[in-house]
This record gives C-alpha cells, structure tokens and sequence, in this order.
C-alpha cells in the first residue's frame, strides 16, 4: 500500500515537472524542472525497490541536466524568458499527438493482463544479479554500449569543434 | 497489480507530455528535453515490468542501463550538432534548418 502511495507520489511530480519544462518560458527553469523530473523518476525506481538503478538514475540526471542547463543560457536567443517569444510552432498537431500517443500507452497499461506479480527481491540480491549479468550473460551488449559512449563522445567533438579556415 | 499500473500509468502520461515537447518546440535543445521526459518514461515503464513481472530476469535491469545510455549518447550528440548548427548559422531554431533539405 505505502509503495502503491510513494510510486504514484513521486510519478505525479514526475509528470508535473515535465509539464513545466514545456510551460515556463525561462530556459533555466526549464532545465531545473526536467531535473527535477528526471529526480522524481528515480524516486520511483527507489519506491519500487529498484535502489542501484535509482541512485544511478538520481546521480546521471543531476550532473546530465546541469551541463544542459549551460547549454540552454548559452545557446538561447531569450534564456530569461523576459523578452515573451513564442518558442513553439504547430501547437494544435502536436497537442493532439501528445494527447493520442498518451491515451494509447494508458489504453495498453489498463487494458493488457499483466499476469501474477512477482515477489520482492533483497537489495544485495539484486546488486549480485545485476553485476552476474553485466560481467556474463549481457557482456557484449556492455563493452558494445562502452565503445558507443566513445564513438558518440569523438563524433560530438569533431561535429562541435572550429573548422579551419572557417573563421 | 495496483503499483504497476500506476507505474505503467505515470510512464504513458510521460510518453505523452514528451512527444507534445518534442513536436511542438521550435528549438534544438527544447526537442532534446522532449525526449528525454520520453526515454523518462519509457525508463519507468522498464523498472515497473522488470520489478513485479520479472525480478528473476536481470536482462531488464541490463535494459534499463542500456536505455539511460542512450540518453546520454542523445545529450551528447545533439549538443554537438547544437554547437556546430550554432557556430555555422548562429542559431538552433529549428524553424530556420529547412536547408538541410535535400
């Protein structure tokens, strides 16, 4: 009962800090409300007995939105929000997608049997299992995902960096 | 059962409120926080399925991990594309890339 409370708690304000990250018309607040959104998901997998994901969740997102949050004062031609521009285009289309992607995905959520629940798993158990799986069963996916990290990060660097004779 | 939908339920409204962002914004960094409140929920709806149908099953916590790589692999390459967008036009609208049609 007091999970069912907690999930449902912190997925409410999940969802209203990702409302207002498209409502505010200040760009920081827009970060800090993705933030705290992204905070109040891993608040849920912590509800759901889900503590390494959790933490994990909780630490990449504080770093992850606070670099965006620079990205967004720099490269935003209003970042206070004080000057009142419109920064959305085909309001109506996307409403209306917004609101059929959502009520298709509550649709399956109530609608599917989702069969028999399963039992609580112990922490420790959990944090043994995971690191069984990375380091035997899902090991390539792992060093795949690595190596990813590392072409994206070289990609990003020579998309982003000052061409010669470019000035 | 009651947890898991409001698990899968919280991760639908998400799905929603995302796709909204990402197709409304006019601004290369505001389609990014789209979907990323997207990959939020598809993160949720993840953990839910694997914490009350599959706990046995560690590949959906492996699932979850590769899903927040790919988030980080979005940030950093769309502010890559941002930066250079950036320094070629001195802009990230969006609305003002319809030259890179082909």
């Amino acid at each position: 009962m007091l999970q069912t409370v907690f999930t449902g708690l912190f997925g409410l304000a999940a969802i209203w800090f990702a409302v207002v990250v498209f409502r505010t018309s200040s760009m920081v607040r827009s970060a800090l409300a993705l933030l705290f959104s992204q905070a109040a998901i891993g608040a849920m997998f912590l509800a759901m007995q889900t503590e390494f994901l959790g933490v994990l969740q909780l630490t990449m997102m504080a770093t992850e939105m606070a670099i965006m949050a620079i990205f967004m004062v720099m490269y935003m031609m209003d970042p206070g929000g004080l000057g009142g521009m419109d920064m959305t285009h085909q309001k109506r289309a996307s409403q209306v997608s917004g609101a059929l992607g959502g009520l298709a995905a509550l649709a399956v959520a109530f609608f599917v049997g989702w069969g028999p629940i399963a039992a609580e798993v112990r922490p420790g158990e959990q944090v043994r299992g995971l690191g069984l799986e990375i380091m035997e069963r899902s090991m390539l996916i792992f060093e795949t995902a690595g190596v990813t990290i590392l072409t994206a990060m070289i990609a990003a660097t020579a998309i982003a960096i000052k061409r010669r004779g470019k000035e | 059962m009651t947890t898991l939908i409001v698990a899968l339920a919280v991760g639908a409204i998400l799905f929603g409120v995302g796709l909204y962002g990402a197709l409304s914004q006019t601004n290369l960094v505001m389609i990014m926080m789209g979907v990323e409140v997207i990959l939020g929920g598809a993160l949720v709806n993840l953990v839910a399925f694997w914490r009350f149908l599959h706990p046995e099953a560690y590949s959906g916590q492996m699932f979850v991990l590769i899903v927040m790589t790919v988030m980080a692999l979005d940030m950093a390459v769309g502010f890559g594309v941002a930066t250079g967008r950036f320094r070629a036009r001195g802009s990230i609208e969006m609305e003002e890339a319809r030259d890179l049609k082909g």
